[in-house]
């Protein structure tokens, strides 16, 4: 029988008690991935689809004896096409998975019905939000270890940079990615239907950023747009880790735009967060759908 | 601490109606529950729509609300669908934002001191999916045991005692995707529970339960008064309301119409006999002829599940005068009386007296 509730509350407010809360999330979200067993699927053959376009794209444009490989080669650095293509089309993949994955995000438990009950909850409401990209990184770094596994296996592509560059490339983009998807998000809790944000998005990274392409070879206008994409540094950047031996010094040219354009990312993404709250109490929007 | 659990005064929510629609926005989420005011949207603030200005029409769902509730009561908010119970419940546990007005819950503000309030409240809210069906019924509660801050080792006793205590122990490693929805909603309310907070704000906590398991949760809902917890219930059952509250708030338009304990709202029309009657091919020219009577007010009549058969009820100030009457009007044209009782007023003749419609229309 329980009595005197008043002073028996179990809640035990604190910074710590919000690091479990946020952890509690995290592992919700992995749990709930995992028990969708299609990832798995979508995991292996994902990463072979879509640079697949751009490859066959490529073969067939360098002619049957594969003489016009010799002027990408001129005009891009790389002497492995395949390997170029990958690097730009899994960056685009990676932007792509976050925009529906967590940009969706609270938009889904939303229409399931469950962002109400989180909100009810004393805890810091950013968490829910951060707490979903743990397993998004985690199935991301797992997709780009099958891309490169895949097309090693398939392709013979032979990454002969560092790996911890690599990684510190990934690591250095992620604030500017999840940021973006942060912010994005917050607004389809407002707008509801945002399809065509995530097009246009990655509509632009696809153009702008060189995904299968050097940048140089746009015109100026969009060369200075392509400056202000974030994904456009990464791709450079993971590029230049990937196939050459890089050190750090030579990848700060692209490491510190990614870390300002991450700074300023995560913080539009945080403010849009916190407008959206305030917006949705003010509006009912979050139980609405 | 406040003498009041919960305590609101002139609380107002106001919303922006969908311009040019006529429709009103479902603050309450779910198109089931969706709440607001009989009012009509008024015009009040312009915006810019690309090309032309036009009207955006505020709708008011609550209209100066003022509760207050004494701690270790339950309080039974009853309106119909619409009436503004919902969007009453979902200011006090902070998820909306008051148009005007104060509240406050376990003398916390719910706009100053809104993670205090969500610390003193267990919260219901209608509909079941609250939950997160891919997740078990015992890993839904450990993981929102850690939104509520709960410690990892208590929140584990503590788990343990509501799956015991919900009757869900043989099941509560099954995904909630295989519960039943009585066994959801009971996942649901241990959920509100799990933080031991004196106050619970249940929502229509029987909707879409079968009988059975609503008469259980009911029980379980006297329980729980009986521990100590205050309870806010809102409901558009009036047996669910008279059985279980200490006193009722009536709620219809966005505001409270009546408030008293169930026999005080019932002693309003004491001096008046409800004359309740079964009637085959009922057409609506009869109920205006029999309110045309002196004697007679407050007629609504139902069409019940039988085809062509109408339950009519209508409050009398002298039922015996008043009878050969009504058998005279009701007996014409192929209109038959099949059946007629005189009974006690029960709440929804309260409801029927104090808005001149029943809770369910």
């Amino acid at each position: 029988m329980e009595t005197s509730l008043a002073s028996r509350s179990l809640g035990q407010p604190g910074f710590l008690s919000d690091v479990r809360a946020f952890y509690a999330v995290l592992r919700r979200e992995w749990t709930i991935f995992t028990r969708y067993p299609s990832w798995i699927i979508a995991l292996f053959i994902w990463p072979l689809i879509f640079p697949m376009m751009y490859i066959l794209t490529a073969r067939a444009l360098s002619g049957p004896d594969g003489s016009g490989l010799a002027v990408f080669i001129t005009t891009t650095g790389a002497t492995d096409y395949i390997g170029y293509i990958i690097v730009g089309t899994t960056v685009w993949m990676w932007q792509n998975i976050v925009l529906w994955d967590v940009g969706f995000s609270l938009r889904n438990e939303q229409m399931r019905g469950t962002l109400e009950s989180n909100w009810l909850s004393p805890t810091w409401r950013f968490s829910y939000l951060l707490g979903q990209t743990g397993p998004q990184i985690v199935s991301m770094v797992m997709f780009i270890g099958i891309t490169a596994l895949e097309f090693g296996l398939l392709f013979g592509v032979r990454l002969n940079g560092s790996a911890w560059m690599i990684a510190l490339m990934m690591l250095a983009a992620i604030p500017a990615i999840y940021g973006l998807g942060f912010a994005f998000a917050s607004l389809v809790i407002t707008v509801k239907e945002a399809n065509a944000f995530v097009f246009l998005i990655r509509g632009m990274v696809m153009i702008f950023c060189g995904i299968t392409f050097p940048v140089a070879i746009l015109p100026g206008w969009m060369q200075s747009f392509a400056k202000w994409l974030p994904q456009t540094y990464l791709i450079h950047g993971m590029r230049t880790a990937a196939f050459s031996n890089a050190g750090i010094k030579e990848l700060l040219p692209d490491l510190i735009p990614l870390l300002i354009f991450g700074m300023f990312w995560l913080a539009v993404g945080y403010f849009t967060f916190l407008w959206m709250e305030r917006r949705a109490r003010k509006t009912g929007a979050i139980g609405q759908y | 601490m406040s003498q009041f659990a919960v305590e609101a005064h002139q609380l107002v929510k106001k919303f922006p109606a969908r311009p040019g629609t006529g429709d009103r926005p479902s603050p309450a989420g779910r198109g089931d529950t969706g709440e607001g005011s009989e009012s009509a949207p008024s015009p009040k603030k312009k915006r810019w729509q690309f090309w032309k200005k036009e009207s955006k029409a505020i709708f008011t769902a609550v209209s100066g609300v003022d509760i207050q509730i004494q701690r270790g009561e339950i309080f039974g908010l009853l309106g119909p669908n619409g009436a503004g119970k919902s969007t009453t419940i979902r200011m006090l546990c902070t998820l909306l934002e008051p148009t005007s007005g104060t509240a406050h819950v376990n003398g916390y503000d719910i706009v100053k001191q809104a993670n205090d309030v969500r610390r003193s409240l267990g919260t219901v809210l209608a509909g079941e999916r609250s939950i997160y069906w891919k997740l078990t019924g015992r890993e839904n509660l450990e993981y929102f045991a850690a939104l509520y801050h709960i410690p990892t080792a208590i929140a584990k006793k503590r788990v343990d005692e509501l799956i015991e205590r919900m009757e869900l122990k043989d099941r509560a490693n099954e995904l909630v995707e295989k519960y039943s929805t009585g066994m959801r909603q009971r996942v649901a309310i241990a959920k509100a529970l799990l933080a031991r907070p004196p106050i619970l704000l249940l929502d229509e906590p029987t909707l879409g339960l079968d009988p059975q398991a609503a008469r259980n949760l009911r029980e379980l809902i006297a329980q729980l008064k009986q521990e100590g917890h205050t309870i806010l219930l809102t409901t558009h059952y009036m047996e669910e309301a008279d059985q279980l509250s200490d006193r009722i708030g009536i709620i219809d338009t966005g505001k409270i119409i009546a408030l008293d304990t169930p026999a005080g709202l019932k002693r309003r029309i004491d001096q008046k006999e409800i004359i309740r009657l079964e009637v085959s091919g009922w057409q609506a020219y009869i109920g205006e002829k029999l309110l045309a009577l002196q004697e007679v007010e407050n007629l609504v009549a139902h069409r019940q599940a039988e085809a062509d058969l109408w339950e009519v009820n209508m409050q009398a100030t002298d039922s015996r005068a008043v009878l050969p009457k009504l058998v005279e009007s009701i007996s014409q044209n192929g209109t038959r009386l099949v059946n007629m009782n005189i009974v006690k007023p029960s709440l929804e003749d309260v409801f029927i007296h104090l808005t001149g419609k029943a809770l369910r229309d």
